[in-house]
C-alpha cells in the first residue's frame, strides 16, 4: 500500500509542470552563478573555483532557502490533494491502511522536494563545461567535480532540510487544510532561521548559533570558517563535529513532528471547531414601515466619499485577515530578535542610538513589508472576485480610479501602520536599555522619506500588474518577474540611474553629527518622481480596471480607450506634464549637472590610462618639501576653496623637464607653474603634462601655485559627496590637490579582471629585497612624491564651527561671519593630513607639554574621559619605550559615520562617530576596544609618522602590526598581568587571521612579506608579536623596536624594510628561540596541539602530579593553503585551571616538545579541574577545543 | 412610467457559444419574469443589461438612456443582484450595505443609515447587522444581496435567481418586498422556479439557447394550453414507452410514482385525465418545441 501511494505521488508530480519548472529555475541559477561574473553566490572568489565543493555547498545552502517554498508546494499538495479535489470522502471510505497512505504521500513529497536542488549540480556542471568554451570565464576558474560533493550535500543538507521543513508543512496542512497556512508555516521556518542567524554576531556564540540554525547554513559557515582556498577547492562537507550535531538535532525534531502528525492524522474529516454562540437576545426595534427617501449625489465630493469607503473596507479586510496577523507577528518577532541581540565588535555593543535602531528595523522588517505589500496587492485586486461580489460592486456608479487609488492607499497605510508598531518597539528597546534620547522625528523622517515612497511604487506596480493579468498567482509571478528581470537588465546594461530602479533614490543616511546628510534634497525629488510615477500607474490601473466581463486584451484596450475622455484625459495630461517636469529636473541634476561614469566606462578609462601613461611610471619627479594651504570651507553651501603654495626639489641625479598631473575635474584644479608650457591636456583621462622651459636640475627647487575648488551644484544620483557636509567636513590632502606623476592606483587591480581585459599580471607590491637602496627610495604613504614636509595651513569656516588642520594652532581670528585658524606642523612630517570642520565640543588636557584634545559632537560626550585616558596612557608607554613624541598636540576628531574607521595623521586622529563614540564601555570587565583603537592610532605617531617603511612587501608589518603590538602592550599594562583577559581580547585577532586567510583572493604571505593584507598585518601581526614578547620578554621586543626607530625616525630615504627590523630583533632573541623568527615571521606556520588526556596523582607531600598526554604537529603552509609537516622542537606551555570553565589559570610551565606524541608531568599544589596545552593561547591553531581536558584523578 | 426596450441583442462567446441570439424585448413597469433552463442565456442577458458584459450588437434603452453606451448613467439607477452573490469576509452586513450605498451616491449619512436599517429590517437581518457576514448562511447572504440591490432609487432592478436558497417564509417576505418597491420601476427577475413567476409577474418571457421563445403574460400563455394537457400516473418501466407514443411535457415523481404530463389537442384516452395547465407545462412546452406533436 505504501508503494502504491508513493508511486501515485511521484507519478502525478512527474506529470505536472511544477517539478520541471522548479528544477529548471535552480539549474539556471546555478548555471548563471558558475558561468557569469554578474551572478555571485557562494563565495567563489580569488583562487576558489567557480565549481569548488565549498562553492557548490554554498549554492545548496542559499538556494535551499528557496527550496523551502518548493517543499511547501509538494508537501501541501500531498497532504491536501484528496481534500481539495473533495475526493477525500470517497477515498477514506475505501479499505486503505493509514500508514501506507500517510507515509506514502509523505515520502513521495520528500523525494520530490529534494529533486529541484539537484539542479544545482546539473547547472554547475553545464556552466563548468559551457562557460570556458564560450569564453565567458577563464578555464582556470573551473576545478574538478567530486561526486562526493553531490552525495554528501544531498544527505547532509538537502534531504534533512527538506525533511524538517516538510514535516512541519505536512503537519500544518493536515491540521488546517489551508494552503495559506502551509505557506505561512514555510515563512515561520525562515523566521526561525533568521533568528538563529542573529546569534552569530559574536564568536562566543558561534557554537550555539551553529546548533540552532535549522538549515545548517550558519553551521557550515562555522565549520568551514578557517578553510584555506585549497580546502575550499577539494573538501566536501562531512558528517562530523558541529555539522553532525546540528543535523542530528533537527532531524530528530523533524521525526518527532512527523510522528505527532501521523498520530493526529485521521481519515475522519474533523468537524470544524466552532465557537459556542452566545445566546442571542432578540433586539427590540421599531420597524420602519416605508422605504426612506434618499437622495443620490453624483456631483463633487462623492468621489472622495467613495474613496474613503473603499479605503476603509480594504483596510479592514487586510488588517483582520489571518495572513496579515501572522506576517505582522513574524515581523515583530524578527525585529525583537535583532533589537535584543547583536554584538558588533570585540564582544561589545553600542548605545542604541536612533540610527542604529532604524537600521535594525530596516534590515529585519524590510522584506516583510515588501511581502505584505505584494501579497495584499493581489488580495485587494482580486478580493471582489474571490468574494464573488465583483458584479455588485462593478455595477455601482463609482469611478474605477477611485477604487484603484483606494487600494494603493490602503496598502500604503498598512505599511505605515506596521512601521509605527516597529518604531514603538524600537523606542521601547531604547528605553529598556536606559537610553532616553528618543528622536521620533528621525524615525519618522527616515521612514517617510527613505522607505515609504519605495513601498508606494511597489504597491502601484503590483496593483497595476494584477489589474492587467487574469489571475492573482500569474499576477504575483509576472510582477516579481518584471521587477527581477528589470534589475538584471539594469545591471547588465550598467544603467545605474536611480530613476530606473523602482523606488530608488540617492538615499538618506542619518548621522548624529550631520543629520540626514547630503542626499536629502535629491531624495525628496526622487520621492516626488516615484509618487508621480505611482499615480500614473494607478491611473492606468483604473483605466484598465475590468468593470465588465471582457474577452481578450483587445477588448480591454478598447474599453480603456473609450474611457480615456474628458476629465480623465485632462487628469492624465496634467499628470504627464508634472511627471515630465520632475523627471526632467532630476535628469538635469543627476545626469547633466552631476554626471557620473558607470562601472564599465570607469574600467575602460582605467585600462586606457594604464595603456597610455604607464610609460611615465618611472619618470623622475620633483619631491614636495614645503606646502602652505589656504582653505575656505563653506559648510552650509558645501563649497570648499583651496589655494596651495608648494615647493618641490629635484632630489634625483638628472634634470627634470616635465611635470605630470592627474586632475580631479570635480575639484576644478588650476595650476600655476612658472616658466612652463602645457604640452598635453587629456580631458578624458584628466591628465596633464607641463614642459618646463628651464629644466629643473638636481638640487634645484620650483614653487607651484595650485588652486582648486569644490562647488556643490544641485543634487546627485547617489548620496553625494559625504566628505563635505553641513556639519562634519573631513578632507584629506590627497583629495583636494591633484597628484603628480603616473598614478598606479588608477589601474585595475583585481587579478581576474586584469586577465579578462588582457592586461599584464601585476604584483600587489614589489618583492622584498635585502640591502636595497634604489628600490627603497619610496615609502608606501607618499609613493616617492615627498619625504618629510613642512606644512602650514590657514583655514576658515563659518562662525559656528571649528576648523582643524594638522599642527599647533598659531593664530585664530574672526572676519565677518567667518572664523579663521592658522596651524603649523611642529616637525616635518609625512605629506598625509586631514582638514576638518564641524560644530565641535573640545575636551582639553595636558600631558607634560603635550595638549590632549578631543573634538567631539555634543551628543557624544559619554566616552570622552576614557578617550583622554587612552591617549595619556599611550603617550606614557610609547615615550618611555619607543622614543619621544615630536608634536605638541595629540588630537582626536570625530567625523560623521559616512565612513567607519579611525586614522592617524601627524598629531591628528579622526575617528568615526559610529565607531567608539557610541560604544558602550560601562562594563569595566569587557574589552575596552576604544582604548585599543586609540592606542593603535597613537602608536602610528611612531610607526608610520616617525618610521615609515619602503614601498615593498612587509611594509605594513612595520606600521600596522607594530601599532597593534603597541596597543596590546598598553592594554597588557592595564590588565595587570591577567593573561586570560588578554587571551579574551586576542581571540578576535586569531579569528580575524584565520577567517581572513580563508577568503584570500590571491595568495597568503608570511608576515614579513605582507602585501597590505589586513588579516595578516592586523590579525596575525597582533598574535605573533604578542607571543614574541611573551617568549623573549616585552623589554627585549621594545628594545629592538626602540633601536630600530632610532635609526629610521624621520630619516631620509632609503626607507627601511622588515629585514632591517629583523636585524634589530635577532640579537634580542636567545639562540634557543631563534627558530621563532623563521616560523613566525618568514613562514606561514600552523600548529595543531591536542591534549589527549590528563590525569592527576596525589603525591606523598600532598601535592599532585599532573601528567599530560600530548599530540603535537607543526606545518608550513604555502600561499593557497597546502600544508607540509615540520619536525618539532617547540617550547610550548602546559597549564592547569582551578575551575571547570577553564578561566582561572592556576599554574603553567613552558616545556620543550620534540615528538608528535609525548607525556609531561607537572606538579600542582592543589587538585586542578582542567589541564591544557597552550593555555594562554600563543600559537596559531585552527582547532583549539581539543587543547583542554578535564583531569582524571588516579587513586 | 419606466420602460426597458431591448432590440436585437446578440452576443457570441469566444468559444462559439451563442449566449444571446437576436434578443428583443419590451418591458414596462412592474415585475417581469424571465424563465429558462440553465444555460439558456438568462444571466447573459441580465449581465448585459447590468453593464457587466459587452454585447456584440443590438441596443438596450431604459427610457431614453442608452444602456450599452452609457454604462455609468445606467449604474446610477440600477439595482442588481447577481446569480452568485458573495460578501466580503470580515465586514458586517451594515458596513457592507453602507459601502454599497456610498457607491450608489447616497452621500447623506443620516439617509444612508435610515435606508440601511430599513433594508436590514425588511430582509430580517437587523439583529445581525453588526455580525461579520462571513458566518452567514447561504440564505442570509442572499438576503444581504437582495437588500443591496434595493439601495438608491433604482429605476431598473435586475435580480438573477433571487429566491435560490431561501426558505418558504423568506421567499414570501422577499416577494412582498419586491412588490413594494417594484411598483413604479422595471424589475426583471430571472428564475427557473416557475412558481416565482406565477406569483409575482404580470409579464414574462421564456428563453432557450439564447433566444426568446415566448414573451407575453402568464395568463395568455396558460390560455394557449387550456384543454391540451393531460396527466397519468404510470409505473417506472412504462416511461420510455409513453415517451415514444406521446408528446410528454414532463415526467416527475408524485408520491413515489412517476406522473407524466402530455400535450395533446384531443383526449388521448388510455387512462389520461385532463389537467389545468400550469406554468411548468408552458415552460417545458416552450423549451422543447422541436418534438411538438
Amino acid at each position: 500500500m505504501f508503494f502504491e501511494f508513493l508511486k501515485l505521488e511521484l507519478r502525478s508530480a512527474f506529470r505536472s509542470p511544477m517539478l520541471y519548472i522548479f528544477f529548471f529555475l535552480i539549474t539556471l541559477m546555478a548555471f548563471g552563478a558558475v558561468a557569469s561574473d554578474n551572478v555571485t553566490i557562494g563565495g567563489s572568489i580569488g583562487n576558489v573555483y567557480r565549481n569548488a565543493p565549498y562553492t557548490l555547498t554554498n549554492f545548496v545552502l542559499i538556494l535551499g532557502l528557496f527550496a523551502v517554498l518548493f517543499a511547501a508546494a509538494f508537501f501541501n499538495n500531498a497532504a491536501l490533494r484528496d481534500h481539495n479535489s473533495q475526493f477525500n470522502e470517497i477515498m477514506f471510505h475505501l479499505p486503505i491502511g493509514k500508514g501506507g497512505y500517510f507515509w506514502g504521500r509523505f515520502i513521495g513529497a520528500l523525494i520530490l522536494s529534494t529533486i529541484p536542488l539537484l539542479g544545482i549540480f546539473a547547472g554547475a556542471w553545464l556552466g563548468a563545461v559551457i562557460a570556458p568554451l564560450a569564453g565567458w570565464i577563464d578555464p582556470e576558474r573551473i576545478g574538478p567535480f567530486y561526486f562526493e560533493t553531490l552525495v554528501n550535500n544531498y544527505f547532509i543538507f538537502i534531504l534533512p532540510n527538506m525533511f524538517f521543513a516538510g514535516s512541519i508543512i505536512f503537519f500544518l496542512a493536515q491540521k488546517f487544510k489551508s494552503t495559506i497556512i502551509s505557506f505561512v508555516g514555510a515563512l515561520a521556518i525562515f523566521v526561525a532561521y533568521f533568528v538563529s542567524g542573529t546569534l552569530l554576531s559574536d564568536i562566543d556564540n558561534e557554537s550555539i548559533a551553529a546548533l540552532t540554525d535549522v538549515f545548517g547554513i550558519g553551521t557550515f559557515d562555522v565549520y568551514s570558517r578557517y578553510f584555506t582556498p585549497i580546502e575550499k577547492n577539494t573538501l566536501s562537507p562531512q558528517f562530523e563535529g558541529l555539522l553532525l550535531q546540528n543535523r542530528l538535532i533537527w532531524l530528530s525534531v523533524g521525526i518527532v513532528i512527523s510522528i505527532i502528525s501521523y498520530f493526529s492524522f485521521s481519515f475522519k474529516e474533523k468537524l470544524r471547531f466552532r465557537k459556542r454562540r452566545r445566546k442571542e437576545v432578540r433586539e427590540e426595534y421599531t420597524p420602519i414601515t416605508h422605504i426612506p427617501a434618499v437622495s443620490q449625489n453624483f456631483g463633487e465630493g462623492i468621489g472622495w466619499k467613495q474613496f474613503k469607503s473603499f479605503y476603509h473596507a480594504n483596510l479592514l479586510s487586510i488588517t483582520k485577515s489571518v495572513v496579515f496577523k501572522i506576517v505582522a507577528i513574524f515581523g515583530i518577532l524578527l525585529l525583537f530578535a535583532s533589537l535584543v541581540g547583536g554584538y558588533e565588535y570585540f564582544g561589545l555593543q553600542s548605545y542604541p542610538v536612533t540610527y542604529r535602531v532604524i537600521s535594525d528595523i530596516a534590515s529585519s522588517t524590510g522584506l516583510f513589508m515588501t511581502i505584505v505589500i505584494v501579497f495584499f496587492s493581489g488580495e485587494l485586486v482580486w478580493r471582489d472576485r474571490i468574494s464573488n461580489i465583483q458584479e455588485v460592486i462593478n455595477s455601482t456608479p463609482h469611478n474605477s480610479h477611485v477604487s484603484a487609488f483606494a487600494k494603493v492607499a490602503s496598502l500604503v497605510s498598512v505599511a505605515v501602520l506596521l512601521q509605527f508598531v516597529f518604531i514603538a518597539m524600537g523606542v521601547l528597546s531604547q528605553l529598556f536599555r536606559g537610553y532616553t534620547h528618543i528622536e521620533l522625528d528621525v524615525y519618522l523622517v527616515d521612514f517617510f522619506v527613505d522607505s515609504l515612497p519605495g513601498y508606494i511604487v511597489f504597491a502601484a506596480i503590483f496593483v497595476f500588474v494584477q489589474t492587467l493579468v487574469g489571475n492573482p498567482y500569474v499576477g504575483y509571478f509576472v510582477g516579481i518577474l518584471v521587477i527581477f528581470a528589470w534589475s538584471i537588465v539594469l545591471s547588465v546594461l550598467e544603467w545605474s540611474s536611480n530613476m530606473l530602479a523602482p523606488g530608488a533614490s540617492p538615499g538618506i543616511f542619518y548621522s548624529d553629527m550631520s543629520g540626514f546628510g547630503p542626499g536629502m534634497v535629491g531624495t525628496l525629488w526622487f520621492d516626488l518622481y516615484w509618487i508621480l510615477t505611482s499615480v500614473i500607474l494607478i491611473y492606468f490601473a483604473g483605466l484598465f480596471w475590468p468593470r465588465s466581463v471582457v474577452s481578450g486584451f483587445r477588448e480591454k484596450l478598447g474599453i480603456a480607450r473609450a474611457n480615456f475622455t474628458g476629465k480623465t484625459r485632462n487628469a492624465f495630461a496634467f499628470l504627464a506634464v508634472a511627471w515630465l517636469l520632475v523627471a526632467g529636473f532630476i535628469f538635469y541634476n543627476t545626469q547633466m549637472l552631476n554626471d557620473y561614469p558607470n562601472q564599465d566606462t570607469q574600467e575602460q578609462m582605467s585600462i586606457k590610462y594604464e595603456e597610455t601613461y604607464k610609460k611615465y611610471e618611472n619618470q623622475l619627479l620633483p619631491v614636495l618639501t614645503d606646502i602652505n594651504y589656504f582653505i575656505d570651507i563653506f559648510p552650509s553651501k558645501r563649497d570648499v576653496y583651496v589655494k596651495a603654495e608648494a615647493r618641490f626639489i629635484n632630489k634625483g641625479d638628472a634634470p627634470i623637464d616635465s611635470l605630470f598631473f592627474n586632475l580631479d575635474p570635480d575639484w576644478n584644479p588650476r595650476l600655476t607653474i612658472p616658466n612652463s608650457e602645457l604640452v598635453l591636456d587629456d580631458t578624458e583621462l584628466d591628465f596633464q603634462i607641463y614642459k618646463l622651459k628651464n629644466p629643473l636640475h638636481p638640487g634645484e627647487s620650483i614653487d607651484l601655485k595650485i588652486e582648486t575648488s569644490y562647488i556643490t551644484k544641485g543634487f546627485t544620483n547617489g548620496i553625494g559627496n559625504t566628505n563635505i557636509l553641513s556639519n562634519g567636513t573631513f578632507l584629506n590632502n590627497m583629495e583636494i590637490l591633484p597628484s603628480m606623476g603616473y598614478s598606479e592606483s588608477v589601474e585595475i587591480s583585481d587579478k581576474n579582471d586584469r586577465k579578462k581585459f588582457g592586461l599584464p599580471i601585476k604584483s600587489r607590491m614589489p618583492e622584498l629585497e635585502a640591502n636595497c637602496t634604489n628600490k627603497c627610495m619610496k615609502n608606501y604613504l607618499s609613493n616617492g612624491l615627498s619625504d618629510w614636509v613642512n606644512v602650514e595651513t590657514t583655514i576658515s569656516t563659518s562662525d559656528d564651527q571649528t576648523a582643524v588642520a594638522p599642527g599647533s594652532l598659531i593664530k585664530e581670528w574672526t572676519e565677518g561671519d567667518r572664523k579663521y585658524f592658522q596651524y603649523k606642523v611642529d616637525h616635518p612630517s609625512q605629506n598625509f593630513y586631514s582638514f576638518m570642520s564641524a560644530r565641535y565640543e573640545v575636551a582639553r588636557e595636558k600631558h607634560n607639554d603635550i595638549d590632549i584634545e578631543i573634538y567631539y559632537d555634543t551628543k557624544h560626550g559619554v566616552n570622552i574621559p576614557k578617550m583622554v585616558d587612552a591617549v595619556r596612557k599611550s603617550l606614557t608607554y610609547y615615550e618611555e619605550n619607543f622614543g619621544p613624541y615630536y608634536h605638541k598636540q595629540a588630537r582626536i576628531l570625530e567625523f560623521p559615520r559616512y565612513s567607519n574607521f579611525a586614522q592617524a595623521f601627524p598629531g591628528t586622529m579622526p575617528y568615526a562617530e559610529s565607531f567608539g563614540f557610541i560604544t558602550n564601555l560601562e562594563d569595566e570587565t569587557d574589552n575596552n576596544v576604544v582604548e585599543a583603537v586609540i592606542a593603535h592610532e597613537m602608536a602610528h605617531q611612531w610607526w608610520a609618522h616617525q618610521e615609515i617603511p619602503a614601498l615593498m612587501q612587509g611594509a605594513t608589518m612595520l606600521t600596522e602590526s607594530f601599532s597593534e603590538y603597541s596597543s596590546l602592550m598598553v592594554m597588557k599594562q592595564e590588565s595587570n598581568g591577567d593573561d586570560m583577559k588578554m587571551k579574551n581580547f586576542l581571540k578576535y585577532d586569531y579569528n580575524r587571521y584565520l577567517r581572513g586567510r580563508s577568503s584570500e583572493a590571491e595568495k597568503e604571505l608570511p608576515l614579513y612579506k605582507v602585501e597590505n593584507q589586513q588579516y595578516i598585518h592586523y590579525g596575525k601581526g597582533s598574535v605573533i608579536l604578542y607571543a614574541l614578547q611573551d617568549y623573549i620578554g616585552e623589554d627585549s621586543v621594545n628594545a629592538a623596536l626602540e633601536s630600530f626607530l632610532k635609526e629610521y625616525a624621520y630619516a631620509e630615504p632609503p626607507y627601511p624594510t622588515t629585514l632591517n627590523f629583523l636585524d634589530y630583533l635577532e640579537p634580542r632573541v636567545p639562540d634557543s628561540l631563534q627558530y621563532l623568527i623563521k616560523d613566525w615571521f618568514k613562514e606561514i606556520t600552523l600548529y595543531d596541539f591536542r591534549l589527549k588526556s590528563a590525569s592527576a596523582k596525589k603525591r606523598s607531600d600532598g601535592k599532585y602530579d599532573i601528567s599530560f598526554d600530548i599530540e603535537a604537529h607543526k606545518m608550513y603552509a604555502d600561499t593557497i593553503g597546502n600544508e607540509t609537516p615540520q619536525p618539532l622542537n617547540e617550547w610550548v606551555d602546559l597549564g592547569f585551571y582551578s575551575d571547570s570553565d577553564a578561566e582561572k589559570l592556576q599554574n603553567w610551565k613552558r616545556v620543550n616538545i620534540t615528538d608528535e606524541q609525548s607525556t609531561f608531568t607537572l606538579i600542582a599544589d592543589s587538585l586542578p579541574a582542567k589541564a591544557a596545552i597552550d593555555p594562554r593561547r600563543m600559537f596559531i591553531e585552527r582547532v583549539i577545543d581539543d587543547n583542554v581536558k578535564s583531569i582524571d584523578l588516579e587513586e | 412610467m419606466a420602460r426597458l426596450s431591448i432590440q436585437n441583442l446578440s452576443k457570441t462567446y469566444p468559444n462559439g457559444v451563442k449566449a444571446l441570439d437576436n434578443v428583443s424585448l419590451e418591458i414596462s413597469n412592474g415585475m417581469f419574469g424571465l424563465l429558462g433552463p440553465n444555460g439558456a442565456g438568462k444571466s447573459s442577458l441580465m449581465r448585459t443589461l447590468a453593464t457587466l458584459q459587452e454585447a456584440d450588437s443590438g441596443s438596450a434603452f431604459l427610457n431614453d438612456l442608452d444602456i450599452l453606451n452609457n454604462p455609468t448613467d445606467l449604474r446610477k439607477v440600477l439595482g442588481y443582484l447577481p446569480q452568485e452573490f458573495g460578501v466580503y469576509p470580515r465586514i458586517t452586513a451594515a458596513q457592507l450595505l453602507d459601502h454599497v450605498a456610498i457607491l450608489k451616491g447616497v452621500s447623506n449619512k443620516k439617509e444612508r443609515k435610515d435606508l440601511v436599517d430599513f433594508l436590514l429590517q425588511k430582509v430580517n437581518l437587523y439583529d445581525k447587522r453588526n455580525k461579520s457576514v462571513k458566518g452567514f448562511s447561504g440564505g442570509m447572504k442572499q438576503r444581504v444581496g437582495i437588500a443591496q440591490a434595493l439601495i438608491g432609487n433604482p429605476q431598473l432592478i435586475i435580480v438573477d435567481e433571487p429566491t435560490a436558497g431561501l426558505d418558504p417564509g423568506e421567499r414570501n417576505r422577499f416577494h412582498n418586498l419586491l412588490a413594494d418597491v417594484g411598483e413604479n420601476v422595471v424589475v426583471i427577475l430571472s428564475t427557473h422556479i416557475v412558481d416565482d413567476v406565477r406569483e409575482l409577474c404580470s409579464n414574462m418571457a421564456i428563453m432557450n439557447h439564447g433566444e426568446i421563445v415566448y414573451a407575453g403574460t402568464p395568463v395568455a400563455v396558460l390560455d394557449e394550453l387550456k384543454g391540451k394537457v393531460w396527466v397519468k400516473t404510470i409505473t417506472r418501466d412504462e416511461v420510455e414507452v409513453y415517451k415514444t407514443q406521446h408528446h410528454v411535457i414532463s415526467d416527475k415523481m408524485v408520491a413515489g410514482q412517476p406522473q407524466i404530463h402530455i400535450l395533446s389537442d384531443n383526449h388521448p384516452g388510455d387512462g389520461f385525465n385532463p389537467v389545468e395547465p400550469n406554468l411548468e407545462d408552458v415552460f417545458f412546452t416552450k423549451i422543447n418545441p422541436a418534438v411538438k406533436a
